[in-house]
């Protein structure tokens, strides 16, 4: 199998990329009808299959979960998960040949085997739908010419799937049809009937390409998303011991922090983030970014065009035929740092105290977002994509963070995300040496120590100014605009 | 006389005292300090007056003890005026003497043996009772006898001044009047007031004491409470208007009914139903029916299934698909979705309570019931608008409307839940150990929302509990489940 986006030609290639808009709710005016009475058979058992299942079914849909047979004979987790659920459980051979719709939700690694499996059982006409475009782009899997293939990708962990359905809302969803497997021109029915399956229409549904979708996910989550927020950790954590700072105050600062500044960055992006901090907290936090831009932006440069022309892939892939040396390796490494090892301390961290104390934090946020958006869009992909996978999905991460550390935010993400987070870290750490040596505990771990908080106007009006006119802060603003339409009407 | 003695308190100890035999009240503890001024309130036929009676020396005591009251006494209240008058009914012995007597004028009512005749002076010209000085007191209206009441007790140097609705029936001007004079004399007279409106409780006034009913014939002193204590002050206020206003139920919202019910058909079916986990049978072979009308209490020990059941009615159970299951004309499983099912059914459980974290304010959270969701996420029309600020008047809380929901006492989120899950007037209104968690006085202010939504509404109420006190009026079906192995 080859590489799919290697595969087309540039014009092609740059159009995929392009494809991405946010849709008006009146375009799930059908609801699920496109998939009523229909047989919905989903492959994986996992947090996404089963939550994603249980909406469905509640939405009026006919569920049910192939396993394979070893998973029912040894009564494996997955089996548990669906028939506790009330489910009907069977094999493949049992389910997939009465199946009007395959939901393949397994892990991306095991794509290729499942598909494999599923397709030749798979009746005429059918549709098999991805929740990640992985398989199809970068390991070019052949899908059979009958079958309509689309996706359907809530983009959110899949307990808070389904925690937003139950209390009748949603979480925001991209969609996007296979062109070359659209037979019937029935694919972005059956996906926005799906999208509404699983409540994501309330929440924002964003109509995609697989392309748009993979290319610009692989760049989010191993750059801002998880490289940045795991060697902005361990960075800050050994600075701040190193500089005399008690080690629970440092754990919880990193810990806790994360969440804290970036839920600010949800409410209103990187100006509000910034906004949070004193005036001169703001312009020493905006200088430390530029600075920290500058010394990143060749790493950002490299995680893309490897993601583009299919280096990134193809090395993972590698590492899934070694038996995920390098994985298991990096991970392992992660346990051993001292962020991980040194429990949150029992002290008492106000809200704003984490800003104050964490201008450094809020910088490497800050210059990861823009990085990561300003690399995105000039490798083709649109605002609205570049956004969702850098500035949208930080608060998310941030939270695994919260909830769990790096570790097990590293078990929480999908495989492909971690591998990718740690080569980020990898090549990160070294890069900041140097920075890093200069940092001191006025930016990260005790705040400024200032007489009083006078700054130039005319500085502050320049990064004011500079703040408000970056295209993430334009594209967010709109975008936020429409989801706070349907979103909570606080 | 004496006047030592009422500055060190009164006291009343396990007090238990009988009205002619009709009434009762109970088992009284009370103790009021020499610088306290009380209010009296509570529902009716609760015994207000009556415990301000027993400091007048009213009643027979059968039990407890009572001490430290003071002597003299300024009483003002409808049944002290009721003598006065049958009393001067009585002097009027024309029938035998067939002479006609006017009995005894105002003037004498007030000024014979009146300790502060200047007071008095002053007090008739303030309340305008100057050209009726030679008038018979029986004679006066009821409004000029209660004024001449009040005359004869605020010009007497009483110890203290038990006011039994003073201001019922007073003009705006005289009861300004009447309110500043009171508050001139709060250093030197104790007062004990009845009073059934919280708005008319004058500033002065340090504490509360609230009555409650107990049964037809008896009636209790529930609360005492410190005015300063602001969290208590409120959830009394809104006790005292949830059981003394008439509960007018808001109206529905027309355009967001759901399809009607077939009125022949039960609400609910469940046939041979089992819940279980891994190997764990939690509920076997239950059959349930559950008819228009008939409201029902379900009880049991705790891991019995009750909210297993509950959730197998609203869909939130995922072994719903797996049982017979046939809930507002849908029989489970047929492709029905759950809002189809929800849209009837309105619900009240504690963990309700902590699952709706969203900071979204008190108004929203009532509109939140029109569409099933925890919190908001739909535009709501000015019609929800204005039946949530009803709901929110009814419940006494009108000036919460924008507060945010996760700012509210705990108690108050639970009536806030309630009326959520009453808003769009559901069939079925299932309410999951709705007292849970709170204290005795929010425990009383949700059973009586409660209790009126039994008696007043086309709901169907379905009541999980298991304290056997919290019963409600109304309910007469009852299914008591236990643990399955036992």
């Amino acid at each position: 199998m080859a590489n799919y986006f290697n595969t087309l030609p540039l014009r092609e290639q740059l159009e995929q990329l392009g494809k991405c808009r946010f849709m008006d709710s009146s375009e799930f005016a059908d609801g699920v009808e496109a998939l009523k009475g229909k047989k919905m058979v989903v492959i994986g058992c996992g947090a996404q299959g089963l939550n994603q299942g249980l909406n469905l079914r509640d939405s009026g849909l006919d569920v049910s979960y192939a396993l394979r047979e070893a998973a029912i004979a040894e009564k494996r987790q997955s089996w548990k998960n669906a028939t506790e659920n009330g489910f009907v459980v069977g094999t493949y051979e049992d389910l997939i040949p009465t199946a009007d719709v395959v939901l393949n939700l397994t892990p991306d690694k095991q794509h290729t085997p499942v598909v494999k499996a599923v397709m030749p059982l798979m009746k005429e006409g059918a549709c098999l739908s991805y929740s990640h475009g992985f398989n199809i782009v970068e390991e070019g899997m052949q899908i059979r010419e009958d079958l309509t293939v689309i996706m359907v990708a809530p983009k959110c962990p899949g307990s808070e799937v389904r925690a937003e359905y139950v209390r009748g809302f949603g979480v925001p969803t991209l969609i996007a049809v296979h062109e070359d497997n659209d037979p019937k021109g029935e694919g972005l029915a059956l996906a926005k009937a799906y999208a509404v399956g699983t409540g994501g229409h309330k929440a924002g549904v964003l109509m995609s390409s697989f392309i748009a979708e993979v290319k610009s996910d692989l760049m989010g989550e191993q750059t801002i998303l998880c490289g940045m927020l795991q060697t902005g950790s361990i960075l800050c954590f050994d600075k701040m011991v190193e500089e005399g700072i008690d080690a629970g105050y440092a754990s919880k600062l990193i810990q806790y922090g994360w969440e804290t500044v970036t839920e600010a960055l949800k409410y209103g992006g990187v100006t509000n983030m910034l906004d949070r901090l004193s005036n001169p907290a703001k312009i020493k936090a905006f200088d430390l970014s530029e600075e920290l831009k500058v010394i990143m932006r060749p790493l950002y440069n490299k995680h893309q065009d490897d993601i583009i022309n299919g280096t990134f892939s193809r090395v993972m892939m590698e590492d899934w035929a070694n038996d995920d040396k390098n994985l298991l390796g990096w991970r392992a490494e992660t346990a051993e740092t001292n962020f991980e090892k040194t429990p949150a301390g029992d002290v008492e961290i106000s809200e704003q105290e984490f800003f104050d104390n964490g201008i450094l934090m809020v910088a490497m946020v800050k210059a990861g977002v823009e990085l990561a958006f300003e690399t995105m869009t000039a490798a083709g992909i649109i605002a609205e994509s570049a956004y969702y996978e850098s500035l949208h999905e930080t608060p998310l991460i941030a939270n695994t963070i919260a909830r769990k550390k790096l570790y097990e935010m590293n078990a929480t993400i999908s495989d492909t995300a971690e591998y990718g987070c740690y080569l980020y870290n990898h090549a990160c750490l070294p890069l900041l040496g140097d920075f890093m040596k200069d940092i001191k505990t006025d930016v990260i771990g005790k705040g400024l120590d200032l007489e009083d908080a006078g700054v130039d106007n005319a500085r502050l009006i320049e990064v004011n100014e500079a703040l408000r006119s970056h295209p993430v802060e334009a594209i967010g603003g709109v975008l936020r605009g429409h989801m706070a339409d349907m979103k909570k009407i606080v | 006389m004496d006047t030592q003695n009422s500055l060190d308190g009164i006291r009343l100890e396990n007090l238990t005292v009988n009205f002619d035999e009709k009434f009762t009240l109970c088992n009284i503890d009370w103790t009021i300090e020499p610088s306290q001024h009380w209010v009296i309130t509570g529902t009716n036929g609760s015994g207000k007056s009556a415990l301000a009676a027993i400091l007048a020396g009213v009643g027979e005591i059968t039990s407890g003890k009572i001490e430290g009251v003071p002597n003299n006494i300024g009483l003002v209240s409808f049944e002290a005026q009721a003598e006065l008058i049958a009393n001067e009914l009585k002097k009027d012995d024309a029938d035998i003497m067939d002479v006609i007597s006017l009995g005894t004028p105002v003037h004498e009512m007030i000024f014979t043996d009146c300790l502060e005749p200047e007071l008095a002076t002053e007090l008739v010209e303030k309340f305008g009772l100057t050209s009726l000085m030679d008038r018979a007191f029986r004679k006066l209206s009821t409004g000029e006898t209660r004024k001449v009441m009040l005359i004869r007790a605020l010009s007497n140097k009483p110890d203290l001044l038990l006011l039994d609705e003073p201001f019922d029936g007073l003009d705006a001007d005289t009861l300004a009047m009447l309110q500043a004079h009171l508050a001139s004399i709060i250093e030197t007279t104790p007062m004990i007031m009845v009073l059934n409106r919280f708005d008319e409780m004058p500033d002065f006034i340090t504490h509360i004491a609230y009555m409650d009913k107990q049964g037809d014939s008896a009636g209790q002193l529930k609360y005492t409470v410190n005015r300063q204590d602001d969290v208590a002050y409120n959830e009394l206020y809104q006790l005292l208007h949830l059981k003394t206003t008439d509960l007018d139920v808001p109206e529905m919202d027309e355009s967001e009914k759901p399809p009607a019910l077939d009125p022949s058909q039960p609400l609910v079916k469940l046939t041979d139903i089992n819940i279980k986990y891994s190997d764990t049978v939690i509920v076997d072979k239950l059959n349930w029916t559950i008819e228009p009308g008939k409201h029902w209490q379900l009880s049991g020990p705790n891991g019995c299934g009750k909210t297993g059941i509950l959730s197998l009615i609203t869909g939130d159970h995922p072994q719903c698909y797996v049982n017979d299951i046939f809930v507002f004309g849908f029989q489970r499983g047929n492709g029905e979705s759950i809002w189809q099912i929800k849209q009837y059914i309105g619900y009240v459980s504690t963990s309700l309570q902590w699952e709706y974290r969203v900071s979204t304010s008190c108004r929203n959270v009532i509109i939140s019931g029109f569409f099933d969701s925890i919190g908001m996420y739909s535009r709501p029309s000015d019609k929800q608008k204005k039946i949530a600020d009803e709901w929110l008047a009814l419940l006494g809380m009108t000036d919460r409307a924008d507060q945010p929901f996760n700012k509210l006492s705990y108690g108050d989120q639970r009536l806030l839940l309630i009326a959520r899950a009453m808003v769009k007037h559901p069939p079925l209104l299932i309410l999951d150990e709705p007292c849970l968690g709170l204290d005795d006085m929010n425990r009383q202010l949700v059973l009586a929302l409660i209790e009126k939504i039994c008696a007043g509404s086309e709901t169907t109420v379905l009541y999980v509990n298991h304290h056997a006190e919290d019963k409600i009026k109304g309910i007469e079906n009852y299914l008591a489940m236990t643990k399955n192995n036992e």
